[in-house]
């Protein structure tokens, strides 16, 4: 398996995580959550939320850009992955923070989230690096 | 092989830095205002409704006590509704003290209500004051909380404190409405006034606890985070309170 593929599968995976936090958010239910209701807590707190855009709505949207940029085969397409790949992990890092310290509540769907971008920002890191010249 | 292609890595790693930092300040500017998306709240109906509910079912209220009225404990906050790390702390901290000390019993909690910020917090003070004369006093407490508007923006209006008090389960909204105007409000409201004048509030949100609101003491508090307040409230109450 290629880079691209394995990457690919991760972004699979983080759209379908960020898609179901995301029908969460809109549909204004609790996600399935295990570990006492931490996603709740984080799901419907201030940092929920950029500028009025749910963040889970953001991290789909990255994970479609990763996509759309993996299925892309060029200098442009491996740049646009690795930079947004990098952007979700900052974010995620930041939005992980937020959780554990500021709302001290652990959301595993967010968790997995951030391990998914985290894994997609090597690997997009990796196949930008090795690009053939 | 691994060619030394830097370049557009190092171009990818400042384009992303640029990007998030940015997120970051936005997502932290909204901190020291309302909550997101908050500004008009009466436009989106009163958020949280639901969760307010669930945090508050069957725990007894009695004016503007929450709790066990036996509980050995008592923690005291003294807040005004419009203050903004009031409702951070309300928002953030106290769903934990509620479920782990409230609940089973083991404190209970009395909301001093301070009116000092401008005619917002005024209005607001009322209509929790109101709903406290029918025992619902943090239903409207964590309601404005909840759906707290900008600061001395005039969010305070008839239509917003009549959609919070309609989302409060089993409240009668149009006495509540009525009593705003009631001397016993006016009481209470004095009465949390001289109590704050006493023990020397500097600032809000305080938290003070011990065997009784007039014996508490105050809390220190490194931040307004539900560990750091279970923190300092288990201190208190494994000293005896």
């Amino acid at each position: 398996m290629t880079l691209r593929h394995a990457a690919i599968v991760l972004a699979l995976a983080g759209v379908a995580v960020a898609g179901y936090l995301t029908y969460v958010h809109y549909a204004g239910i609790e996600p399935v959550c295990t570990g006492g209701g931490g996603c709740e807590r984080v799901q419907t707190s201030t940092y929920s939320e950029l500028v009025g855009v749910p963040v889970a709505l953001l991290g789909l949207l990255a994970y479609a850009t990763l996509l759309g940029a993996l299925a892309v085969d060029g200098e442009l397409g491996r740049l646009v992955a690795a930079t947004t790949a990098l952007i979700g992990l900052g974010f995620s890092a930041y939005l992980q923070y937020r959780s554990l310290v500021t709302l001290d509540a652990t959301c595993i769907w967010c968790l997995v989230s951030a391990a998914l971008m985290a894994c997609l920002a090597v690997l997009t890191a990796t196949r930008l690096v090795r690009a053939p010249a | 092989m691994l060619r030394s292609r830097v370049l557009p890595l190092i171009v990818a790693v400042v384009v992303a830095a640029v990007v998030v930092i940015g997120a970051i300040v936005l997502s932290s500017s909204g901190e020291d205002g309302a909550p997101s998306g908050s500004s008009a709240p009466v436009a989106g109906g009163v958020k949280e409704a639901d969760l307010s509910r669930e945090m508050l079912d069957g725990i007894p209220q009695d004016g503007a006590v929450l709790g066990d009225p036996d509980a050995p404990a008592v923690m005291v906050e003294v807040a005004d509704l419009q203050c903004p790390f009031c409702a951070e702390a309300g928002r953030q901290a106290l769903p934990r003290i509620i479920e782990d000390y409230v609940r089973p019993g083991r404190v209970k909690l009395e909301f001093v209500n301070l009116a000092f910020l401008g005619e917002d917090s005024t209005r607001l003070a009322r209509a929790a004051q109101a709903a406290g004369l029918q025992d619902r006093l943090w239903d409207v407490v964590d309601l404005v909380y909840r759906n707290q508007g900008q600061e001395n923006s005039g969010y305070a209006t008839e239509t917003y404190i009549r959609q919070v008090l309609e989302a409060v389960p089993g409240l009668d909204v149009e006495r509540a409405l009525r009593e705003r105007e009631d001397p016993r409000v006016e009481q209470a409201l004095a009465r949390d006034q001289a109590y704050a004048d006493r023990k020397g509030i500097q600032s809000t949100p305080t938290f003070l606890a011990g065997r009784t609101a007039a014996a508490a003491e105050p809390l220190e508090l490194s931040e307004l985070t539900g560990e750091a307040l279970a923190a300092a409230l288990q201190a208190k109450v494994a000293a005896g309170a």
